[in-house]
């Protein structure tokens, strides 16, 4: 997906003037921040799941390939191709491929996040396949040449007015305005595509070395219909997804769905081996699976590694008041909210993406919600400390640092720069002891005013006091 | 035992009464209160913007002024969060500094939780009387576990009703240096904690850390609110809501 | 050297030289996670999440029951007396109550899948299907009604001993393990749920025993 994370201030700046968006934005509030709240609360032991949770992901990401490897022995003992790709260009590659060798030419996708970082649907379409994609939040964004706003409900910046102008548009049809009417078209209107499919595409929610399967969870329905009716399966998904056994993968699907969506699961579940079975009439004649790396390996060893735990269920976005705010399309990139925060600058370069680490307050909500204790904000404060390391914070910002830091640590020189400058604020702000502009902050005093100080500090009151 | 008192850069520069507040309700209880007069910044500003290295030459200075003392005491979460939480994540490589900085973080207090978790204080010198609704600041909240504290105190003076605001635990939007670099994010959750505030009808709204009361302060009085009190917990329980006008 | 090798070069770098775990003793072993304690009633706690999760519940004493209970659903609702169900469920007398089923895979234009299952996951309401040349997947996928036929005493507590089943009486898992709980769903449009997206509109789990 093309990278427009370095425009994220204008982005954002947009997105609060947009009120749709922000009536949308504020569904997000009830339905997954309550959402979550009674799922967990549904949950007697909680707390224990999260630390099992996090102990298995954690456990993972520090042996990383021997899972891997353990994944693929097994994966290849039931007939499953697994390929590695270091990059999205790789992935495109490998899938244009297989269709090839094939002779694949529709494409039915189940939603897969991995995908977009590849840009995998514009290059499979510049290689001559048709490309259906049928998560609804998906294929409404596929007709509306958008990107996914929101990792796990994509379209939650679209309201249903927008949906029905889309769907009378591309469908020839009447006019929808109920939602379950809309449900109703998008159904009729993409069956065939799933039956008429040769190759269908997924993500993996997390794949089992124990047994060499690819788990995916969905509620659609559209999940299983992909990878059950076309006679390729190709699933796509980051080499940290491997969990080890299938005890696991049900553990960490007891805080998945909860934290997701507020679901105690997800409608659908599936877990699936290998190719069609002999005398089977369902299922794909080849199935292969593509690890990428795509910048994932470079975390490890290094104070981001925790990322990799994540198991893509976008709590942090739902909790976070910054998200909540701007909504995902200001991250500019496939991931948005803290999550995105961290691993974009990672995937796309630091330069590119400058704004996403630093536009947090560190309220810490991300870390409470994320069910595998990844401490975001740490990784976030980390990502700052690189900008600083790499020189790529603004010169000012870096003067001003120093200034203050140096100024604090020379109580003498404080004291006197302190007293200055609070007795000029304190004249600045008159009788009504208020400021409305701030030289150099005109980021607060356009929204705010600063109430002015008394005009001494208390060290020289305190002074004054103890020595009468 | 000696509680030295830690008033933080902003309480210093922009309203003192906080400090001289904190140190009231202190010594109401009999604590020896020492206030390290060169004391400044903790380093968090620094920290939070990525400058490893002066957060923690900030943070050995505060760790020589304070060494004498048995308790380090702040009123304010998200300082007293950077030296209890954040101190040894700094210094976790250098092991010999590393004690130190583990006992000072084990005897760092926020203001409230304090008052409460350690010298169980029963009477409160304030006397306010009204409507409260009390804003948790989040490293308060979530680093340091500050929520049930304040309460607590408030609910002792008779003349005070508490109510809550609905989502009093959603960030205010201050975060720092944030609230300048991303000012219009910071101002609409600035203006969304304002309206949540005005909603309880409340007279006063109440936290533990003065860089969210100036961003609320701020906001509200922006909106053409210049009713609604914005004070700081010490503030209130030390009967000193009025001084900083 | 190709990606590969590039992969788990990488990967073994950073991991440097700690202490290498036994990976495949730990996976032999599949421990158990944390589980949450639940009633002992096994079968009311299935039908009341199944419910709770909208699908239909319905109870019969033997599988004689089963084809009237169907065609009572069908004709309340007034869908069609007609389908595809799995070879195992054809010999109940569904002619003799008005039903038509044929013993087949479905196709995207039947509307009525009958199948059974491999088991019941009380704690959440969920039935566990096995994919297979006698139990073809779609039959639960593709009609607009999928009504499952699940033996009571298959039904367990969580998934660990769902899965734990499965090893003892499979062995290896089948190509697709799906897990279903209740119709298809989507709430893409505006946060809200509808239920009735790609997969089946209504589920009735018929508990038997």
């Amino acid at each position: 997906m093309e990278v427009t994370a370095m425009h994220f201030k204008r982005k954002a700046a947009e997105n609060l003037g947009d009120e749709k968006l922000q009536q949308a934005l504020e569904k997000l509030q009830t339905k997954f921040v309550d959402g979550r709240a009674a799922a967990i609360a549904e949950l007697p032991n909680f707390g224990e799941v999260r630390d099992a949770a996090a102990e298995i992901r954690d456990k993972v990401v520090r042996h990383l390939d021997r899972y891997l490897l353990h994944f693929e022995q097994e994966a290849a003992a039931r007939g499953t191709v697994v390929h590695w790709a270091e990059t999205g260009d790789e992935v495109n590659r490998i899938v244009a491929d297989i269709a090839r060798q094939h002779g694949l030419h529709k494409v039915v996708k189940s939603k897969s996040m991995v995908s977009e970082e590849c840009g995998l649907n514009e290059a499979l379409e510049s290689q001559g396949l048709n490309v259906l994609e049928t998560d609804l939040g998906e294929y409404i964004l596929q007709l509306a040449h958008e990107p996914p706003s929101h990792i796990v409900a994509p379209v939650v910046h679209k309201s249903k007015e927008d949906i029905s102008d889309l769907f009378s548009r591309h469908h020839a049809s009447p006019r929808k305005t109920g939602i379950a009417e809309l449900c109703r078209e998008a159904r009729e209107v993409l069956r065939p595509g799933f039956l008429s499919a040769d190759l269908g595409i997924s993500g993996a929610n997390f794949i089992i070395a124990e047994t060499g399967s690819v788990l995916i969870v969905t509620n659609e329905g559209n999940g299983r219909l992909a990878t059950t009716l076309p006679r390729v399966h190709v699933a796509i998904t980051g080499i940290e997804k491997v969990v080890p056994t299938l005890e696991d993968a049900t553990t960490l699907l007891r805080l998945l769905p909860r934290s997701a969506t507020g679901q105690s699961i997800t409608n659908y579940v599936s877990v699936l081996t290998g190719t069609k079975e002999k005398g089977e009439s369902d299922g794909p004649e080849h199935f292969h699976i593509i690890l990428l790396d795509n910048g994932r390996s470079q975390l490890l060893g290094t104070e981001l590694q925790p990322m990799l735990r994540c198991i893509r269920c976008g709590a942090c976005m739902n909790h976070c008041p910054v998200y909540q705010n701007i909504g995902g399309h200001a991250y500019g990139w496939v991931y948005p909210g803290p999550m995105g925060s961290v691993l974009t600058p990672v995937f796309v370069g630091l330069e590119n993406a400058l704004d996403l680490p630093n536009a947090s307050t560190f309220c810490g909500e991300c870390a409470v919600v994320c069910p595998v204790k990844i401490p975001l904000p740490d990784l976030m404060r980390h990502l700052r400390h690189q900008q600083v390391q790499r020189h790529l914070r603004p010169w000012t910002e870096r003067v001003a640092l120093r200034l203050w830091s140096w100024v604090a640590r020379h109580p003498a020189v404080y004291a006197l720069f302190t007293r200055a400058a609070v007795r000029l604020l304190g004249w600045l702000g008159g009788e009504k002891k208020m400021l409305h502009h701030l030289p150099g902050a005109s980021g607060w005093t356009k929204g705010r005013d600063m109430p002015a100080p008394s005009g001494r500090t208390f060290r020289e009151l305190y002074q004054a006091r103890r020595s009468p | 035992m000696r509680v030295g008192l830690f008033v933080t850069c902003l309480v210093d520069l922009m309203r003192p009464s906080i400090g001289f507040a904190a140190l009231r309700l202190l010594k109401n209880v009999g604590c020896e209160v020492v206030v390290p007069e060169s004391q400044t910044c903790c380093g968090q500003p620094g920290y939070n913007s990525g400058d490893r290295k002066s957060a923690k030459s900030l943070a050995l200075k505060l760790l020589r002024e304070f060494k004498d003392c048995d308790y380090v005491v702040l009123p304010s979460g998200s300082c007293a969060g950077m030296i209890k939480v954040h101190y040894p994540t700094l210094f976790a490589n250098e092991p010999i500094v590393l004690e130190s900085i583990k006992r000072l973080s084990g005897c760092t207090y926020e203001l409230t939780d304090f008052l409460v978790n350690v010298l169980k204080i029963e009477k409160i010198p304030g006397h306010y009387s009204g409507t409260l609704t009390y804003h948790d600041s989040c490293s308060g909240l979530r680093e340091l576990g500050v929520q049930a504290q304040p309460r607590a105190l408030l609910a002792k003076m008779p003349g005070v009703t508490l109510t809550e605001m609905q989502n009093a635990t959603t960030c205010c939007g201050f975060g720092g240096t944030f609230s300048v670099k991303f000012g219009d994010i910071s101002t609409r959750m600035a203006d969304k904690k304002c309206a949540n505030i005005t909603q309880t009808g409340a007279g006063a709204v109440v936290a533990g850390d003065l860089g969210c009361l100036l961003n609320i302060e701020g906001r509200l009085r922006r909106n053409g609110d210049l009713r609604t009190k914005v004070l700081h917990v010490a503030e209130v329980l030390a009967g000193m809501e009025d001084t900083w006008k | 050297m190709n990606a590969r090798e590039n992969i788990l070069a990488r990967i073994g770098k950073a991991r440097g030289s700690s202490i290498a775990a036994d990976v495949d003793g730990e996976i032999r072993r599949h421990q158990r996670g944390p589980i949450p304690p639940l009633e002992d009633d096994l079968v009311k706690r299935f039908g009341e999440r199944a419910v709770s999760l909208a699908s239909d519940v319905a109870r019969a004493r033997t599988i004689t029951e089963v084809p009237g209970l169907v065609a009572h659903y069908l004709i309340e609702r007034q869908l069609p007396m007609q389908g595809v169900c799995w070879p195992a469920l054809a010999p109940y007398g569904w002619n003799s109550v008005g039903i038509e089923l044929q013993t087949r895979a479905a196709r995207g234009d039947d509307l009525v899948g009958v199948t059974g299952a491999f088991a019941g996951i009380a704690e959440t309401g969920t039935l566990m299907l096995l994919s297979g040349p006698e139990t073809p997947a779609t039959v639960s996928l593709l009609p607009e009604t999928h009504i499952a036929i699940l033996d009571a005493e298959r039904i367990v507590a969580t998934m660990e001993q769902a899965w734990d089943r499965l090893r003892v009486e499979r062995g290896a898992l089948p190509r697709a393990v799906n897990f279903v709980s209740g119709p298809s769903r989507t709430a893409d449009i505006e946060q809200t749920v509808t239920l009735g997206a790609h997969g089946p509109y209504r589920v009735l789990i018929i508990i038997v025993g």
